[in-house]
């Protein structure tokens, strides 16, 4: 085998690429209900399930005991946040703002779970404990996803 | 209205981009380059003597520097190989494909490429197989440049001479 001169400075190579996984998710009884709410009656539905309260977003099973099913509960669109992490250098393409923003988890009033979503604006003032209101999307432009919800924005 | 509507939303999109910038690093670029040249290169192990294809600095097995790098045949053998029924995103061939581990003749371990010029079901292990390159001017020094393998006609090489090179 013919050996190969090393040069004495190698160039360096980069290269920027875009890895995509375009994926469509099934949502299932349960999360396909809870995001209809969001489109088409703006607002925000959780289910009551064994040993755990009112879980939002809503899931057909309790974490706790396993036991399926549950009774439906409408909450609040305000609420109360319980984790914050902030993102001060968004990517682009992969985050869902391409300004500095938040991802909070807010315990909706009436819910007994966090449900998580971004805090776009006044970040200086949103701490553990803020309380919250969600903002939607106009009608004829909700699309059925948890972006039907826009953002949660700190309530004085 | 006391719970949300009976008609769901079925599906949702969940496009996950991922923006990278990726360095090469000393020896995948020189190993790219060197495609353009249409050259294959590999480095040679100082302790074991094992050649490492794409080339690597170090053995992961002795840990050992690799630093002679060298030119290899643009021969090999197909050691093992999968044959694709269905179609990936993003990858324009007309299935079935096959897919292979081709050990280069000198080399230690194997690449990934295509199979081609062939029936899906005419792969086998240990059948010799030969790079077919894009042609003078279209090669742009990225793994591509080998468009596929094809078989050679040669005789099949014997499994002990492959099955520690899979």
């Amino acid at each position: 085998m013919k050996t190969f001169p090393k040069p004495a400075t190698i160039e360096p190579m980069s290269q920027r690429m875009n890895v995509e996984f375009p994926y469509k998710r099934s949502t299932g009884e349960v999360v396909g209900r809870f995001l209809a709410g969001l489109r088409d009656q703006k607002k925000i539905w959780g289910l009551r399930v064994s040993r755990q309260g009112v879980v939002v977003p809503p899931q057909s099973y309790s974490e706790v005991d396993a036991k399926a099913g549950g009774e439906w509960v409408e909450v609040a669109e305000t609420g109360v946040v319980t984790a914050v992490a902030e993102v001060t250098r968004p990517i682009e393409g992969l985050h869902p703002s391409s300004e500095p923003f938040a991802f909070v988890l807010v315990k909706l009033d009436g819910a007994d779970t966090a449900l998580a979503h971004v805090v776009l604006d006044r970040l200086d003032r949103l701490r553990v404990g803020s309380r919250v209101r969600a903002t939607w999307a106009p009608d004829g432009e909700r699309r059925g996803t948890i972006r039907d919800i826009e953002a949660f924005e700190i309530v004085d | 209205m006391s719970e949300p509507p009976k008609e769901r939303v079925k599906y949702i999109d969940t496009n996950l981009n991922l923006p990278y910038h990726y360095y090469a690093g000393d020896y995948k670029a020189l190993y790219l380059r060197a495609l353009k040249d249409k050259k294959i290169l590999g480095s040679r192990c100082s302790k074991s003597g094992k050649v490492f294809v794409p080339p690597v600095i170090a053995s992961p097995e002795t840990l050992a520097p690799c630093d002679e790098l060298v030119e290899l045949p643009h021969r090999g053998i197909v050691t093992t190989f999968c044959v694709v029924n269905v179609p990936v995103y993003g990858r324009e061939i007309e299935i079935p494909y096959v897919v292979a581990s081709v050990a280069l003749d000198g080399a230690d371990v194997s690449l990934y490429s295509l199979i081609q010029e062939c029936a899906a079901a005419d792969v086998h292990m240990g059948i010799r197989v030969e790079a077919v390159w894009k042609p003078d001017g279209e090669r742009q020094g990225d793994h591509t440049d080998i468009r596929y393998f094809r078989p050679t006609g040669e005789p099949d090489a014997p499994f002990e001479s492959f099955i520690h090179r899979l």
